[in-house]
């Protein structure tokens, strides 16, 4: 997985990262050890959620970016609580 | 095909790249065929209820542990080809109310007049991206820059390996630039970065790992506090 460089490389200059992906690529985290990753059950492409649904969305980025001040010891994984979308009824 | 039949093999592998390509679904290529088959059938399953009670949980249930189960390793499947035992973790050194955040996207967005031209090919459409995914996943990738304020509608987005209908509609359901801009006007954070970088991350390994000093380098330009980062 691309990112995984990235973040490592990111890490390893000082700059602090905090991965959002949906949960099948769960393991692409695990084996790379991540440092911090948000895993949402969400359909691949919508890693953040749905189109025009910004409060779904801003939860998300907001719950991820609490992880870079919660977490100081690369791989941590947390699972976002939502779903992708609110349906009705 | 020989013989004109289509065994249920060939038919979950033709969503992958082949006569009934769908990016959505090309995981049904790594869902053996019988957890292929009781996807399908728990998808109409879960359309009948749908049709009695208009709720969609169970439909989007159903195609994401699909999903889910399509990507996870396999006994058989090769080696990782990367494993780390350990990595960095830097820590946050301010609030993250008074920090600077920037992104990073494995979309492929671009700007409109700054196509990066994947293959020598300018101007390359989402269709001729998926047509040319093999020769894609051996070139090297380009870091493509986005101003934090640009106008959305010179924003592009094209990546052979995922739809991206969604993003078309709205890039922040990968590319969260309005959401970085919402959460600094709620305080959550201290600033926006004033680039954001993409590249599609359906590109070579190797040669990926050899750009990634200089994108870090270019990336410390943004005095960014941390980075975003969101794959597909």
């Amino acid at each position: 997985m691309s990112v995984g460089h990235v973040a490592r490389a990111l890490e390893e200059a000082g700059i602090p990262t905090v991965t959002v992906m949906v949960k099948a690529f769960q393991h692409r985290a695990e084996q790379m050890l991540f440092p911090r990753t948000l895993l949402t059950r969400f359909p691949m492409g919508r890693p953040l959620g749905a189109p025009n649904d910004r409060e779904r969305q801003s939860d998300v980025v907001t719950t991820a970016l609490a992880m870079l001040q919660a977490v100081e010891e690369a791989g941590a994984i947390q699972h976002y609580p939502h779903r992708y979308r609110v349906s009705a009824p | 095909m020989g013989d004109g039949h289509e065994t249920f093999e060939q038919f979950r592998m033709s969503f992958s790249y082949g006569s009934r390509n769908d990016l959505n679904f090309k995981f049904l290529k790594s869902l053996p065929d019988d957890e292929s088959a009781e996807f399908f059938r728990l998808l109409l399953d879960a359309l009948g209820d749908a049709y009695d009670t208009g709720g969609l949980d169970r439909l989007f249930d159903v195609a994401i542990d699909a999903q889910i189960a399509g990507y996870a390793p396999k006994p058989g499947d090769q080696p990782p080809r990367f494993l780390f035992e350990d990595g960095p973790c830097a820590p946050l050194t301010k609030p993250l109310g008074e920090s600077r955040i920037g992104m990073l996207t494995t979309t492929g967005h671009f700007m409109d007049g700054d196509d990066p031209a994947p293959l020598g090919s300018r101007g390359m459409t989402q269709q001729e991206a998926i047509d040319n995914i093999s020769d894609l996943l051996r070139a090297a990738p380009v870091l493509s820059e986005i101003p934090a304020d640009a106008d959305k509608a010179d924003l592009r987005v094209r990546h052979g390996g995922y739809d991206v209908s969604s993003a078309e509609i709205d890039p922040n359901v990968c590319f969260p630039c309005d959401v970085l801009i919402d959460l600094r006007g709620q305080g959550t954070i201290g600033s926006v970065a004033a680039t954001h970088f993409s590249f599609p991350g359906a590109t070579s390994q190797g040669r990926l790992r050899k750009e990634v000093a200089s994108w870090v380098e270019r990336i410390k330009q943004e005095q960014v506090d941390a980075m975003l980062l969101v794959p597909v």
